[in-house]
């Protein structure tokens, strides 16, 4: 299906705000593809996060595979409410009941809607303050790499592969909404910035899709790409669940049940057992552009393979689902080594030395955890936005209305600076300190020579229990 | 932008239009190799003794003329291999770019050497120039094999190769700005319908 010009604009630039959260854009397309789901009514099952999703498996290839919500959105906003108890208190409540509202309108799951409320920093520090001094996780490992007392919270920073103009955003909440129906992705938009007016201000709106091709149909990324004109869109496999070709999202390469939390790995922070947000996880959000013809033109299919997973491994031609079990995951001597004898490292094995468990273990939730699990919960999608759908700085933001190929890339750890392990290994520079001498922006450097960052800042995602305006109520 | 939105619309062929051209993509029995051209094809033809494939449409403003102004690779081997390039370049416009290739009696693809220097470390390897076959289309009545990664001279190339009588023949252009990906497969489809088979004169 292609579109008319008109319907190519991205969103944004130009559009007031009220017009960007109802509109569409480029994608009205979504709307006129088939959704799924139909969103009864439920309470939330069960567990005390927001962040954990429970997904439907398929088998690809063999390998069980976690099938993402095909539509997603983040809106990221600063605060309007006055720094006063009263008011915060108004505005908690005014939050939580919107947020039930919306649960009792669309069971939180992939068929009905699913919200995770996140806050940046310059929230707790403009309106919690002392009380985020004594509340918010300390993250124990990292507090003893630095020699001093370190929140799982820290800003974002500039990993060597970011270009010098990368925006370090200072939002002070951002919500995410992923669904299998646009339409209740709109809905929860509008139902928490459109319609509890004077809350929040929008500073971005962030669309996006992945998946769609498990059962064999011309995936979403494929058809958008399509639809919207992009250079290289010609080459993405029919069924790619992302735009680089590769499935993302299987069970073995996600991290399982509660094990992103805060408090799951006994010893990373001092939540367990008993600290406020227990229950809760580190959200990092970025936007990176992807050149989609440099990676479909200027690396073979084996390239890809090996430039996203490892340089020795091996599939046949057109492999979309590469197993990575656990006791594949690559450590640091063999990410060295693949560096030593092929002056490469492949993405996925350069970050597992941080994003996997080294070690088995036995989670503070009494869960028995395998050495080679992974940590992280991947919940990034692809977009067409440049880099926002819509923006309030659009100048700072380099907003344009051309759709361009990328990835706003959503990931919980249970800290911001496991994040930066997992991350500074994507760059060659590994957990135990190695630099690995390989141009991080290099072949060598796993994807990172077709990838582009433009924005980066961490969150921390509360518990269910404290979703809104977090610490306000001990105020 | 000299060239924006004129690639595949004009013909700069030795003077011939756009109308013979289309024509020649429609019909490529009655395609003509141009005759400002056809006086060096043969040249080619009777020097590696074997019969060459001269365009009778490039993307404007590139010709098939191999004296002409926009040649700039014009390379044959001992063995008859041969590779020809046309190549249109303007900064903040962007580029065109069409290698022709044939190896008389060889209809092996052929092999590039990679080198990466990482750290220090020379990396050299064998691997074949042209990769990722992503199947097969059939212009008029030549089936070609399409390869969109390729190497050498055919770097961020779509590349169409065909074998007759034993020898490999290949069409290429550079996937660059201002043309996207299928607007080079169209002039691709375009250049490989209107190819004037150039038999040898001499043996």
């Amino acid at each position: 299906m292609k579109l008319t010009r008109r319907q190519l604009v991205v969103g944004g630039a130009g559009t007031a705000l009220g017009a960007a959260l109802g509109g569409a854009g480029i994608y009205e397309l979504l709307d006129r593809l088939a959704d799924e789901g139909g969103g009864l009514p439920r309470r939330r099952a069960g567990g005390a996060e927001q962040h954990v999703v429970t997904l439907d498996k398929v088998v690809d290839n063999g390998v069980e595979v976690l099938v993402p919500p095909l539509h997603n959105e983040v809106v990221t906003a600063t605060v309007r409410v006055e720094e006063t108890r009263v008011a915060l208190r108004e505005a908690r409540e005014a939050l939580e009941a919107a947020l039930r509202r919306l649960e009792g309108e669309y069971a939180p799951e992939p068929r009905g809607l699913h919200v995770t409320v996140a806050w940046g920093l310059p929230y707790f520090s403009r309106y919690v303050p002392s009380l985020a001094d004594q509340h918010l996780p300390v993250d124990l490992r990292a507090s003893e790499a630095r020699g001093r007392s370190t929140r799982a919270l820290i800003d974002a920073i500039r990993f060597p592969s970011d270009p010098d103009d990368l925006v370090l955003e200072e939002n002070e909440v951002a919500v995410f909404f992923r669904s299998d129906n646009s339409e209740h992705v709109r809905a929860g938009s509008k139902a928490l910035f459109a319609s509890l007016e004077g809350l929040f201000e929008p500073t971005s709106i962030r669309r996006g899709f992945i998946g769609g091709g498990f059962g064999g149909e011309q995936s979403l990324p494929k058809k958008m790409a399509l639809a919207a004109g992009i250079p290289g869109a010609e080459l993405i496999p029919d069924t790619a669940e992302l735009f680089l070709g590769f499935t993302s999202s299987q069970k073995n390469t996600m991290g399982p049940g509660r094990i992103a939390n805060h408090e799951t790995i006994p010893g990373l922070t001092d939540q367990h057992p008993d600290g406020y947000f227990r229950g809760g996880t580190a959200m990092h959000l970025s936007h990176i552009f992807e050149d989609l013809e440099a990676w479909f033109l200027n690396f073979d299919f084996s390239e890809r393979v090996t430039t996203m997973i490892r340089p020795e491994t091996r599939v046949a031609q057109g492999t979309q689902t590469i197993a990575q079990t656990e006791e594949d995951a690559a450590d640091v001597e063999a990410v060295k080594r693949d560096a030593r004898r092929h002056g490469a490292f492949g993405h996925s094995a350069s970050i597992q030395p941080a994003s996997r468990l080294q070690e088995a273990i036995v989670g503070t939730d009494e869960t028995p955890y395998p050495k080679g699990t992974a940590i992280p919960q991947r919940a990034d999608f692809d977009t067409l936005d440049n880099p926002f759908f819509w923006s309030s700085r659009p100048d700072v933001d380099r907003l344009s209305n051309e759709p361009a190929a990328g990835v706003h890339f959503v990931v919980f750890n249970p800290t911001s600076d496991d994040f930066h392990r997992n991350r500074l290994a994507m760059d060659g520079v590994l957990p135990d300190g190695t630099k690995l001498p390989i141009d991080p922006r290099g072949r060598g450097a796993g994807f990172n020579a077709v990838l582009n960052a433009t924005h980066r800042q961490n969150y921390l995602v509360p518990p269910l229990r404290h979703r809104s305006f977090p610490l306000s109520e001990l105020l | 932008m000299v060239l924006a939105g004129l690639a595949l619309a004009a013909s700069a062929c030795g003077g011939s239009e756009e109308e013979p051209a289309k024509a020649a993509a429609k019909s490529p029995s009655k395609a003509e190799c141009p005759a400002a051209w056809k006086a060096d094809w043969q040249k080619l033809a009777n020097r590696i003794e074997a019969p060459v494939y001269c365009p009778s449409w490039m993307p404007d403003p590139l010709d098939g003329d191999i004296d002409g102004m926009w040649n700039n690779i014009n390379s044959v081997d001992p063995d008859g291999s041969y590779l020809l390039g046309w190549t249109w370049y303007e900064v903040q416009s962007g580029e065109l770019h069409v290698n022709f290739r044939g190896q008389p009696g060889n209809a092996k693809i052929p092999t590039c050497q990679e080198v990466e220097t990482e750290a220090g470390v020379t990396r050299r390897r064998k691997v074949p120039c042209f990769a990722d076959p992503s199947g097969t289309k059939k212009l008029g009545d030549r089936e070609v094999k399409v390869y969109t990664r390729n190497r050498g001279a055919d770097v961020w190339h779509v590349l169409y190769s065909w074998e007759e009588e034993g020898t490999l023949y290949a069409v290429s252009q550079h996937v660059a700005e201002p043309l996207t990906y299928a607007q080079v497969v169209e002039s691709l489809d375009r250049i490989t319908s209107g190819l004037v088979r150039v038999e040898p004169t001499q043996a």
